[in-house]
């Protein structure tokens, strides 16, 4: 089964991101990586062409030193990877989709022969929009499942574990079709020296907006501007020398506060 | 980290630092204490490649730049330095192979290496530390064969060895000369493991005694000529002191970070203690000993790399690194006072794992002989 996962890159999610005096999330000198929930995706491919065949293609699109990213996935599983620059300007998660659709249509055009599956993390660490994976579904007329965290193959198709709040949902599906991957049982592996070493001096081929077919959008969805939660109040200290009057004034506290 | 490396060693360094941070950091507390070999960790490692970094890449191995090697081992040690001490225990055992063995000899070994096995390089005997050449293990020939009797202690891995190479007296009477290196197998006859150590630090490595009880071993298997396993064993010595202070600098760059992040945090007098000049002093110096011996290192292994002698400069390497590695342990355990006394943080047994750095792959004392007679000459 052939396999595409679009993988976006993100500013490391283990920094803590505050904003700068424009407002904007400053990220500047914060690493990027792969965005978390696209390398589970890669690592569910990966597991899944282990067990019944196939090969892993990854896709970004990106700009120019995004390269690096993609190397590390062809380290841990990815077979081939692409690199797409997008369109100038601001875009909105539909731009997105509709760009993503073009990649996809390219990639399968570089790779000469389709996808089967196509899988984007359920959400990137950054904006947590959720809604590109789903919307990429649309736009290629194909079906869809989310927070998906176990594929099998069936006959003409694949059966697709969903991860919900209340437990699982089991799915099936003819192929070609598109998942957004949740978090699975395992994290993703590690790469051998020797892959790592090989990787890294792949040359991952770049292709432009215009011989990807896309077209700059106008974004429908503007974001209008950033704020931080409000900072954590500073709390209250109990310093009663005995344990038992600590304990009441404490228990005294969280009932006034209606914690209790 | 200061070496300087690649853009692609950077992201192959990143990697093992996830590995380590996720793997081996917080797991090896449990293994320190019940000082078990902690198997689940050295088969990941294994997973990873990291126990075959010294294997040449014309027998399989992964063609690393030796100080990209040295920062991911150090990156190791600062983690663990008994993983390290395990993993470079492969480098250990492989290295008298490649200074004397044949290339059946280096295929089989490499061979075992790749497919997850470990190497064994057992010199020591209860009277033969830095005197390596008054070793009691003799070696016999008899026809096709030679029988090996006698006893090592102090041996990294032998409990977990699939080879070995033990040096053993095949003429006493010609002193240094008479000594002879040999491979042997694991599964042959009369070959055993005896005590295991219970060691103060790097507790995460096995340390044992080898028994060789009329160990036969055919003649093919002796490594390089009869005679030359003394001149075989100081030249693995040479190279391998180079790799012992790598993971004494990873040790040493753990204690700071403790150190610092502990020194940030820990207010008194109304300030973090690193804001007063003696905490601050004492981070400096620990700092200033940790890059100087890195950079030891570095030197030692451009002068190998390029083919120029090296005995010197590997030597005083690792005697820096080791005493500096114990004086940063101390300092930092000082900096956490009460805190650093306790096994509930993670200072007190970096002091206990730092000791053994001016202790093996040749004591301090034994490091200061080879530096102050390659400094004064022949008399």
């Amino acid at each position: 089964m052939n396999i595409l996962v679009c993988v976006k890159q993100v500013p490391d999610d283990y920094v803590e991101i505050r904003l700068d005096g424009a407002g904007k999330p400053a990220t500047a000198g914060v690493e990027i990586v792969n965005n978390a929930f696209d390398t589970y995706a890669v690592e569910l491919a990966a597991r899944f062409c282990e067990a019944n065949g196939g090969a892993v293609t990854v896709l970004t699109l990106g700009k120019d030193g995004a390269q690096s990213g993609l190397k590390n996935l062809l380290a841990v599983g990815a077979s081939k990877a692409y690199l797409i620059t997008p369109p100038e300007g601001d875009a909105d998660e539909n731009c997105v989709a509709a760009w993503l659709a073009a990649a996809v249509q390219k990639c399968q055009e570089l790779n000469d022969e389709p996808f089967d599956l196509i899988l984007c993390g359920k959400e990137s660490t950054d904006e947590i929009s959720g809604q590109v994976g789903a919307m990429l579904a649309e736009k290629l007329d194909l079906p869809f499942v989310s927070s998906v965290i176990e594929a099998m193959p069936i006959d003409g198709g694949l059966s697709a574990r969903q991860e919900t709040e209340f437990g699982y949902i089991r799915y099936e599906v003819p192929t070609p079709a598109v998942f957004t991957i949740a978090k699975p049982g395992y994290d993703p592996r590690y790469p051998t020296i020797k892959n790592k070493m090989a990787a890294r001096k792949a040359v991952i081929p770049t292709v432009s907006a215009a011989e990807a077919g896309m077209e700059a959008r106008p974004a429908r969805v503007v974001c209008l501007g950033y704020a931080e939660p409000p900072h954590r109040q500073a709390g209250v200290k109990v310093q009663e020398k005995e344990a038992a009057v600590a304990a009441a004034k404490a228990v005294a506290l969280m009932a006034e506060a209606k914690a209790l | 980290m200061a070496y300087i490396i690649s853009e692609d060693a950077r992201e192959l360094l990143k990697d093992v630092r996830d590995f380590c941070e996720n793997e081996i950091k917080e797991q090896v507390k449990e293994y320190d204490i019940s000082g078990e070999w902690p198997k689940e960790i050295y088969d990941q490692a294994v997973e990873m490649q990291l126990h075959m970094m010294d294997v040449p890449e014309e027998y399989g191995g992964l063609g690393l730049d030796h100080i990209d090697q040295a920062a991911i081992l150090e990156q190791i040690a600062w983690a663990d330095a008994g993983v390290a001490v395990t993993l470079n225990g492969n480098g250990l055992a492989l290295k008298p192979v490649l200074i004397a063995g044949n290339e059946e000899q280096k295929k089989k070994c490499c061979d075992i290496i790749i497919n997850g096995g470990w190497g064994v390089f057992a010199l020591t005997e209860p009277d033969a530390g830095c005197d390596a050449a008054n070793g009691r293990t003799t070696a016999v020939r008899e026809g096709d064969e030679y029988v090996l009797n006698g006893r090592k202690c102090f041996i990294t891995n032998a409990a977990v060895g699939d080879f070995f190479v033990v040096t053993a007296m095949t003429d006493k009477s010609k002193g240094t000369r008479g000594m002879s290196a040999f491979l042997i197998y694991k599964g042959t006859p009369g070959l055993s493991v005896g005590t295991h150590e219970n060691k103060m630090g790097i507790r995460c490595s096995t340390t044992s005694d080898l028994v060789l009880d009329n160990v036969r071993v055919p003649v093919e298997n002796r490594l390089g000529e009869e005679g030359t396993g003394f001149k075989t064993a100081m030249k693995t010595l040479d190279l391998a002191r180079t790799w012992c202070a790598v993971i004494a600098v990873g040790l040493a760059q753990r204690c700071i970070d403790e150190a610092v992040a502990y020194s940030r945090q820990r207010v008194q007098f109304g300030k973090p203690i690193c804001k007063n000049q003696a905490i601050e002093f004492k981070i400096a110096d620990m700092e200033i000993r940790t890059e100087a011996s890195r950079q030891l290192v570095a030197h030692a292994i451009r002068l190998a790399d390029a083919g120029l002698p090296f005995s010197k400069e590997s030597a005083a390497a690792k005697c820096f690194a080791g005493d500096s590695v114990v004086q940063t342990a101390l300092d930092a355990v000082q900096i956490l006072g009460g805190y650093g006394y306790s096994r509930e943080y993670p200072v007190e047994k970096l002091l206990r794992d730092a000791k053994i750095f001016q202790i093996f792959e040749g004591t301090n004392e034994i490091q200061r002989m080879v530096v102050g007679r390659a400094v004064i000459g022949k008399i």
